[in-house]
C-alpha cells in the first residue's frame, strides 16, 4: 500500500499530459490545415529537437534539485565558436563540431566547478554564466557578425531527411532520449540524482558520492547544449550571436510540465519528452491553424500554472481523503546547512 | 566588520572602478554623463530594492520585466488618454501590485515554487502585450510624460530624488519595523516565525505586492525618460536586478543581506557599460564582464564561507 500511491503520483503528471496532447491534436486537426498528416508531424519532430535535447538533459539536473539557466547562453556561444572555427580558424567542420562540443563541456565544467566545490547555489551560478556565456558570444562576433554559408554536408544534419520521410536529426534526438531515459531510471546513477533531490544530507550519509554525481549533470547539461547549438545551425543555416536566447525557459518549462518538482526528488524523462511533445504541438498547432504566434506563450504560460495548481489541489484533496496522519514530508527545499 | 563583508568588498569594487575611471577617464564623471547613468540605474534600482524583499522571504520573481513593459505602456496610454501624471502614476502602481498579487497569491497562497509560477507570468504577461500591442510603440504622447514636463535637467532630479526616497523609506522599514523584521524572520527560517506569531503567508504575498507596486513606480520614472513608450522595454530587467541584488550580497536562501549592499552593486553594474566606452573598450563585452562580476562575487562569498 505504501508504495501505491507514489506510483500513482509517478504516472499521474503523464496521464494528464498525455491528455493534453491528445486534446490538442484533436482540436488542431479540426482547425489546423495540414496538421494532421504524417509530413506535419516530422515537422514538428525536426523542430522540436533542440528544445528537447536541452530539457532531457535538464531533467537530472532539476531532479538533483538545481537548475541550469544557461543552456539558451551556451547553446548560442558554442554556435558561435562552431561558425568562428570554421570560417575563421578554417578547419574542416567535422574538427570544429568536435572543438564546440569540447567548448560546451568546457563551460559545464564551469557552472559544475562552482556549484559542487564552492557549494554555490545553482539558480546564482548559472544566471551568472547566463550571462557570461552570451556575453562572450557577443564578444566573439562583435555583435553583428553571422556565420553562413556552411557546406551542404553538415546542413544535411539538420535539413536533411533519411529516406526523404525521417528529419536526419531525429536519430541523434532518439539516441538521446533513450540514453537519458535508461541512466536516469535504470542505473544506480539515477538512484542516486534522486536521493540528492530528496536530501543531500541523507545521501552522502548513504554513501552517494553527492559532489562527484551533481557535476556529471551539469557537464552533460553543457554537452546537451553544444549539442543543440550543431543541430540548431545545420537547420537554420546560420550561427548569430542571440541563437537559442530562451530556450533555457522553454526547456525548464517542459521539465516542469512533465511532473519533475523543481525542488528535485521527483520526476521522469518520460514526462519531459511529453512536455516538449505538447509544448511543441501547440506551437505548431495554432500557427496552421492562422492563429498568432503570442498565443502559443500565453497558453504555455497558462498551462504551466494549471498543471501546476492541479497538481496542489488535488495533492491536498488525497491528503485529507487519506487523513493527514499519512500525509508524507513536503518536498519544500531543505535549508542548505551553511556549516 | 565581517558582518557587513559582502557590502564592503562590493562597494570597495565600486571605489576601485570610479578611481579608475576619474584617472584613465575624467570625462565620465561630467555633470551630463553622470546624470544619464545615474537616471538610468534608478529604475533598476527601484526594482532591485523590491526584488530584495522578495529574495529575502527566499523567493525570486523573474516576472518583472514583463510586469515592467505592461506597466510602461500602461503609463504611457493613460497619459495619452488625458489623465493628469499623478493620476497616471498612481494607477500604474495599482495595476503592478496587482500583477504582484498574483504572483503572490499562487506563491504564498497554493504554496507553489516561486521560480515557475514567475517563470509562467513572464512568458504569459510578455507575450499578452504582444498580441495586444502588436509590437507598437505609444507615441503622440502629452507634453508632460516626458521628463514631467519639467524640462530634462529637473526631470532628472525628479526621478533621482523619487529613487533616493523609495531606497531610504525601505531602509527604514526594513530595519526599523516589525514588518521588515517579519520579512528576514520569515526567510531565515519560516517554521520558527510562524512559531513566533508571524504569519508567513502573508508576509510573502506582502513582498510580491509591494515588488510589484515598485515595477510600476519604476516603470514611471523609466519611461518619462523617452518621448515615447516602447512595447519591448524591461526586456532583461529580471537579470539585471536578480545579478545587481546578488552582487549585492542578499542570500537566495533568503534571510541574510542589505539594500546598501544592493545598492551597491546595482551602481556597480550600471557603470560597467558607460565605463566600457570611456576606458574604449569594445561594448559587446559588457554581458560578459557583467556575468563574470556575479561569478566572482559569489565564488568569493563561497570560497570565504569554505574557509571557515
Amino acid at each position: 500500500m505504501s508504495a501505491m500511491p507514489m506510483r500513482r503520483t509517478w504516472l499521474r503528471s503523464e496521464a494528464f499530459l498525455l491528455a493534453v496532447l491528445v486534446v490538442e491534436i484533436a482540436i488542431f486537426s479540426r482547425t489546423g490545415t495540414q496538421f494532421f498528416s504524417g509530413t506535419n508531424a516530422m515537422e514538428i519532430l525536426r523542430l522540436s529537437v533542440e528544445i528537447g535535447l536541452l530539457a532531457v538533459v535538464m531533467t537530472p539536473v532539476v531532479l538533483t534539485g538545481g537548475i541550469d539557466l544557461s543552456v539558451g547562453s551556451l547553446l548560442g556561444l558554442c554556435a558561435v565558436c562552431f561558425g568562428k572555427l570554421w570560417r575563421d580558424g578554417g578547419m574542416p567542420w567535422p574538427a570544429a563540431a568536435g572543438l564546440s562540443l569540447i567548448v560546451g563541456l568546457t563551460a559545464g565544467g564551469l557552472n559544475a566547478a562552482l556549484i559542487t566545490r564552492l557549494r554555490l547555489p545553482p539558480l546564482i551560478v548559472t544566471l551568472g554564466s547566463l550571462s557570461l556565456f552570451r556575453g562572450l558570444a557577443e564578444a566573439l562576433t562583435r555583435g553583428v557578425d553571422n556565420f553562413t554559408g556552411f557546406p551542404p554536408d553538415f546542413l544535411a544534419w539538420g535539413q536533411g531527411y533519411l529516406g526523404g520521410v525521417v528529419p536526419a536529426q531525429a536519430p541523434l534526438w532518439l539516441g538521446v532520449a533513450v540514453g537519458m531515459t535508461l541512466l536516469v531510471h535504470n542505473t544506480v546513477f539515477g538512484r542516486a540524482l534522486r536521493a540528492i533531490g530528496h536530501s543531500p544530507e541523507g545521501a552522502r550519509h548513504a554513501g552517494i558520492a553527492v559532489e562527484r554525481c551533481t557535476a556529471v549533470v551539469y557537464l552533460l547539461s553543457g554537452l546537451a547544449a553544444a549539442l543543440a547549438a550543431l543541430v540548431y545551425v545545420a537547420r537554420v543555416g546560420q550561427a548569430k550571436a542571440d541563437a537559442g536566447t530562451g530556450y533555457e525557459l522553454l526547456a525548464i518549462t517542459a521539465v516542469v510540465l512533465g511532473g519533475t518538482s523543481i525542488f528535485g526528488g521527483t520526476g521522469s524523462v518520460i514526462g519531459t519528452l511529453l512536455g516538449v511533445a505538447a509544448l511543441a504541438v501547440l506551437r505548431n498547432g495554432l500557427q496552421l491553424s492562422d492563429q498568432p504566434g503570442e498565443l502559443a506563450g500565453i497558453l504555455t504560460g497558462a498551462l504551466l500554472l494549471v498543471v501546476l495548481t492541479a497538481e496542489v489541489v488535488f495533492k491536498k484533496f488525497s491528503a485529507r481523503r487519506r487523513g493527514s496522519s499519512t500525509l508524507p514530508a513536503s518536498n519544500s527545499p531543505s535549508n542548505p546547512a551553511s556549516s | 566588520m565581517k558582518r557587513y563583508g559582502r557590502e564592503l568588498s562590493v562597494t570597495a569594487s565600486l571605489g576601485a572602478l570610479l578611481l579608475l575611471l576619474a584617472v584613465v577617464a575624467p570625462a565620465f564623471f561630467g555633470r551630463q554623463q553622470l546624470l544619464t547613468t545615474l537616471t538610468a540605474a534608478a529604475p533598476v534600482l527601484v526594482v532591485a530594492c523590491g526584488m530584495t524583499l522578495v529574495v529575502l522571504t527566499r523567493q525570486i520573481d523573474i516576472s518583472v520585466g514583463s510586469q515592467f513593459a505592461l506597466c510602461s505602456v500602461a503609463a504611457g496610454l493613460l497619459a495619452r488618454a488625458g489623465w493628469p501624471m499623478p493620476a497616471v502614476i498612481l494607477a500604474v502602481l495599482a495595476g503592478g501590485a496587482l500583477l504582484g498579487a498574483f504572483n503572490g497569491l499562487l506563491v504564498a497562497g497554493l504554496g507553489l515554487p516561486s521560480i515557475v509560477v514567475t517563470l509562467a507570468t513572464f512568458v504569459t504577461w510578455r507575450e499578452t502585450l504582444r498580441w495586444w500591442r502588436e509590437g507598437e510603440f505609444v507615441k503622440d504622447l502629452p507634453d508632460r510624460f516626458q521628463w514631467l514636463g519639467l524640462g530634462q535637467s529637473s526631470g532628472q532630479l525628479f526621478i533621482l530624488l523619487a529613487a533616493a526616497a523609495v531606497f531610504a523609506l525601505l531602509v527604514y522599514g526594513l530595519r526599523r519595523s516589525a514588518v521588515g523584521r517579519f520579512v528576514y524572520a520569515v526567510g531565515s527560517d519560516r517554521e520558527a516565525a510562524r512559531l513566533s506569531g508571524i504569519r508567513p503567508e502573508w508576509v510573502t504575498w506582502g513582498t510580491f505586492v509591494t515588488l510589484g507596486a515598485l515595477v510600476g513606480v519604476a516603470a514611471v520614472l523609466n519611461a518619462i525618460r523617452f518621448a515615447d513608450v516602447d512595447p519591448k522595454t524591461g526586456t532583461g530587467l529580471e537579470m539585471q536586478v536578480v545579478a545587481g541584488v546578488v552582487v549585492g550580497g542578499v542570500a537566495v536562501s533568503g534571510g541574510r543581506g542589505t539594500l546598501w549592499g544592493v545598492l551597491a552593486g546595482v551602481l556597480l553594474l550600471a557603470c560597467i557599460a558607460p565605463a566600457l566606452v570611456f576606458l574604449k573598450f569594445p561594448p559587446q563585452w559588457e554581458k560578459a564582464i557583467q556575468g563574470a562580476i556575479i561569478l566572482v562575487a559569489v565564488a568569493a562569498d563561497g570560497s570565504r564561507r569554505a574557509r571557515r
